[in-house]
């Protein structure tokens, strides 16, 4: 058995503050068996949201010792024996309760986005990808809306310009759609106007923080934006679409 | 507050969304769920989804049907089965067409790989040749079921499906065999709302947290199938409960089959590869059933290896497939054993053991999705249930690898088009008691009854004891024993004091709630155990080691007696179409 000493942030929207806890644990163990030893034991009513236990549900992200994390792939043993353990709730969204913040934001953003249209097949004939290009759209697809990104996102974070900038993770949805081989919806000009690709300054913090290792900024926003310029800004480009007609 | 949508789906997971996606835009249509709908327990499944689309190998959705049937140690219903496999090449293009990314062949077709249990005849011209492992199961990397999950909640999305997110499930209201909604409290709040409908489908999920170790996420309490059970309806096949093969020791997490379809051998501890005994043709390829028995078995024969807190486990050997095929195929896995075992994969053998996985049992369904009152076939009006809270039966005595995520689409997508035929003609009917007022009084008690029992200390007893008792092996003194348990154990429940007397996002009270499930659903499984005298697919007696085709081709429907003390248990005939039962061997 380790003791290690834990300090969690309990309270609601309208204020609270940090408790001491010290626990002993089983070697092996992740931050979030501790923080349910310490719910079972010490305080029954920590409000804690965990469900697959196998860093597979994003349900939960909190931040620990100042980085954004998921307690439940967060080893205790990792940290030093008689160090205290910081735990408290992701900042970028309101406490409902203790680690527990209200993500209904990113919910509703989802929704503003134009969703998935295949083009049509021709007379039934199955569609053929390539891994290739199926690659960049799967590795959009790892993300487990764990929010992690959102709540480092410096626009949504310290700007709070959730008004103007659906986040890293809304723009990785739309990457993965933009780039799917089969869709034909063009979302450009909404990713420049209505999402806000303009706002991200590529500080690479969202990829950073990212469990499922997508390169959200490099494979994601910057294609994305580059797009944006493409349509909007490159004068060559605007010239060609001014004789040739074309959309894109 | 009270709701009022044409259809209430409770379960955000496959089937569920699946369901919701085919309730057509004239009705109104809630989901309830009790965590995001993206957090569903669909999310974890990995390995794949199988159809007969031959893109890989020449294969046909007999063969897939064969392969059920015979899986499910022919207890599965045949008719619902050949639906099933003759519809899932559909139900692929379908999910490709919704933006489903799968991984493609170098043609650019879906490709497809190997998976345990799935097979065709060496002789295609041969049906009764001897049978090889096919590659059936589509994927999309090693994230199947999430990719499926994610899919399918924007096309509800898109589709403008209300969603009730943190919602949990507290009654289920049926009245003169008539299922008129639910009522859920607002996990944020803690208030009771009641969803008054004309109709009420249950894709609850499985219930894996009766035991100790479990695949399991958090959810999977049983929620539905104890609410129906609890309603006065009969549970079906509640004795067979799948134990998945490889969970990482001690912890149950999953490490998924495609870790032995891409090559992966488990061993004792002399190294000795243990499944070229037990099923010497596709030895790590066997189904889950008999690969858990095998490495009970191992262990019990004193060939386990011998782990740091005095437990046994079996290694499993991927170092030989090469940092490539284990990076690129199986990644998940690597994260997972240094995580929380501190392994390297490529260079060491994986400790692992059998973990509770899924439920074929659960709510008596007939394949359109109709929850059946009694095993005569009859059906609750407006009351439907499809996933792994529902039992068709695809999956008999026990389900193959990748029939989980087919079921989910197949039936989901069944139960919506029934749905929206029913709604064609129905109506709302007027509740005979107020909903509200009985959940309310449910909460009312657990808040405030005395007593010195603690939540989490009943379950832990639960837990260990079905883990030991209501396992992989069983006996009639085993059973007997745990039946006693059962009952003192919810006698204990009476005595249990929420600690927490909050409102706001109340785990403590949940957790009470969940506990009262599990203790009913443990109960189910225990009692058809006892009372199945056979050994068939995961029921596995020990008393009674053979299977026994003379009696027990029938499905257990389990019944709450109504007075709270005994159980009462009816039978339906298995459904039977071409495949004639024979002996299962791998």
């Amino acid at each position: 058995m380790i003791e290690r000493n834990f300090k969690i942030w309990r309270g609601n929207s309208k204020g609270g503050d940090f408790v001491n806890y010290k626990i002993s644990i089983d070697e092996g163990m992740v931050v979030l068996d501790a923080l349910k030893l310490i719910q079972a034991d010490q305080a029954n009513d920590l409000g804690l949201r965990w469900n697959c236990k196998a860093g597979k549900c994003g349900s939960c992200s909190m931040e620990i010792n100042g980085k954004p994390k998921l307690a439940c792939m967060d080893r205790v043993t990792d940290y030093k024996e008689d160090s205290q353990i910081t735990v408290r709730p992701v900042k970028t969204f309101p406490v409902i309760k203790d680690l527990v913040t209200d993500l209904s934001w990113n919910y509703e953003q989802n929704k503003r986005i134009p969703p998935f249209k295949p083009k049509p097949r021709e007379n039934g004939a199955k569609y053929r990808m390539q891994q290739e290009d199926v690659d960049r759209v799967q590795e959009f697809r790892k993300c487990i809306e764990c929010y992690l990104c959102q709540n480092v996102c410096h626009i949504l974070r310290d700007q709070e310009k959730k008004n103007k900038f659906v986040g890293p993770r809304f723009m990785i949805r739309l990457a993965s759609l933009e780039m799917h081989p089969l869709d034909t919806e063009d979302r450009i000009p909404a990713i420049k106007n209505e999402y806000g690709s303009g706002y991200c300054n590529i500080t690479k913090c969202c990829t950073e923080v990212c469990p499922e290792s997508i390169k959200i900024t490099d494979n994601g926003i910057i294609p994305i934006k580059e797009r944006v310029v493409d349509r909007f800004y490159d004068p060559v480009l605007k010239l060609f679409r001014v004789f040739s007609g074309s959309k894109k | 507050m009270i709701h009022k949508f044409d259809v209430v789906i409770v379960g955000a997971g496959g089937a569920g969304l699946r369901a919701a996606v085919e309730i057509p835009k004239e009705y109104s249509c809630a989901v309830i769920s009790k965590v995001f709908p993206t957090r569903s327990h669909t999310g974890t499944a990995q390995g794949g989804v199988c159809a007969a689309l031959s893109n890989e190998e020449d294969d046909s959705w007999l063969n897939h049907a064969f392969d059920t049937v015979k899986g499910s140690d022919y207890l599965g219903d045949q008719d619902a089965i050949e639906i099933m496999c003759q519809d899932a090449p559909r139900a692929i293009i379908e999910l490709e067409h919704m933006g489903m990314p799968f991984s493609r062949t170098p043609e650019g077709k879906i490709a497809q790989r190997k998976f345990g249990g799935h097979t065709k005849p060496e002789n295609p011209n041969d049906p009764n040749s001897k049978r090889i492992p096919v590659k059936r199961a589509c994927y999309s990397a090693d994230r199947t079921g999430h990719v499926m999950l994610q899919t399918l909640y924007e096309t509800c999305i898109k589709n403008q499906v209300n969603f009730f997110s943190e919602y949990f499930l507290t009654d289920l209201i049926i009245e003169d065999n008539t299922c008129k909604g639910v009522t859920a409290l607002d996990i944020a709040t803690s208030d009771i709302h009641v969803f008054h409908a004309k109709c009420v489908m249950f894709a609850t999920g499985g219930y894996g947290r009766v035991y100790r170790i479990t695949s399991n996420a958090h959810v999977g309490t049983g929620d539905g199938c104890a609410l129906a059970y609890q309603a006065g309806l009969p549970l079906e096949d509640m004795e067979f409960y799948q134990f998945h093969p490889t969970g990482l020791w001690r912890l149950g997490i999953l490490v998924s089959e495609a870790a032995r379809g891409e090559g992966g051998i488990l061993r004792n501890n002399k190294n000795e590869p243990i499944m070229e005994v037990y099923a010497p043709i596709v030895k790590d390829l066997a189904p889950r059933d008999m690969v858990s028995r095998a490495i009970i078995s191992e262990i019990r024969a004193g060939r386990g290896i011998l782990g740091s807190d005095g437990t046994y486990y079996i290694n499993l050997d991927l170092t030989h497939l090469g940092k490539e095929v284990i990076d690129e195929k199986i990644p998940e896995i690597t994260g997972f054993a240094r995580t929380y075992l501190g392994v390297e994969p490529t260079k060491e053998s994986v400790p692992i053991q059998p973990t509770a996985h899924y439920a074929m049992g659960g709510i008596p369904t007939n394949y359109d999705t109709e929850v059946l009152a009694d095993h005569k076939g009859n059906t609750v009006k407006g009351f439907y249930a499809a996933g792994e809270c529902a039992c068709v039966s695809v999956h008999g005595a026990n389900r193959l690898g990748t029939n989980s995520l087919l079921d989910l689409v197949v039936f989901g997508r069944r139960g919506g088009k029934k749905i929206a035929e029913f709604l064609k003609t129905a109506d709302y009917t007027d509740f005979d008691s107020d909903p509200k007022e009985r959940a309310n009084s449910t909460l009312a008690r657990l808040l405030n009854q005395a007593g010195n029992e603690k939540t989490s200390a009943i379950r832990r007893e639960l837990q260990e004891n079905m883990m030991e008792k209501c396992g992989i092996f069983r006996n009639e003194a085993d059973l007997k024993q745990m039946k006693s348990i059962i009952k003192q154990l919810k006698q204990k429940y009476n005595n249990i004091t929420v600690q927490d007397k909050g409102k706001v996002f109340n785990t403590d009270l949940l957790e009470t709630i969940e506990l009262a499930n599990l203790l009913d659903i443990a109960e189910a499984i225990n009692d058809s155990a006892l009372n199945r005298t056979e050994s068939r697919g995961a029921h596995d007696r020990e008393d009674f080691p053979a299977r026994d085709d003379k009696n027990w081709m029938k499905h257990t429907f389990i019944r709450k007696s109504s007075d709270g003390e005994e159980t009462k248990i009816a039978y339906k005939k298995v459904v039977k179409t071409r495949f004639e039962p024979m002996e299962r061997k791998y």
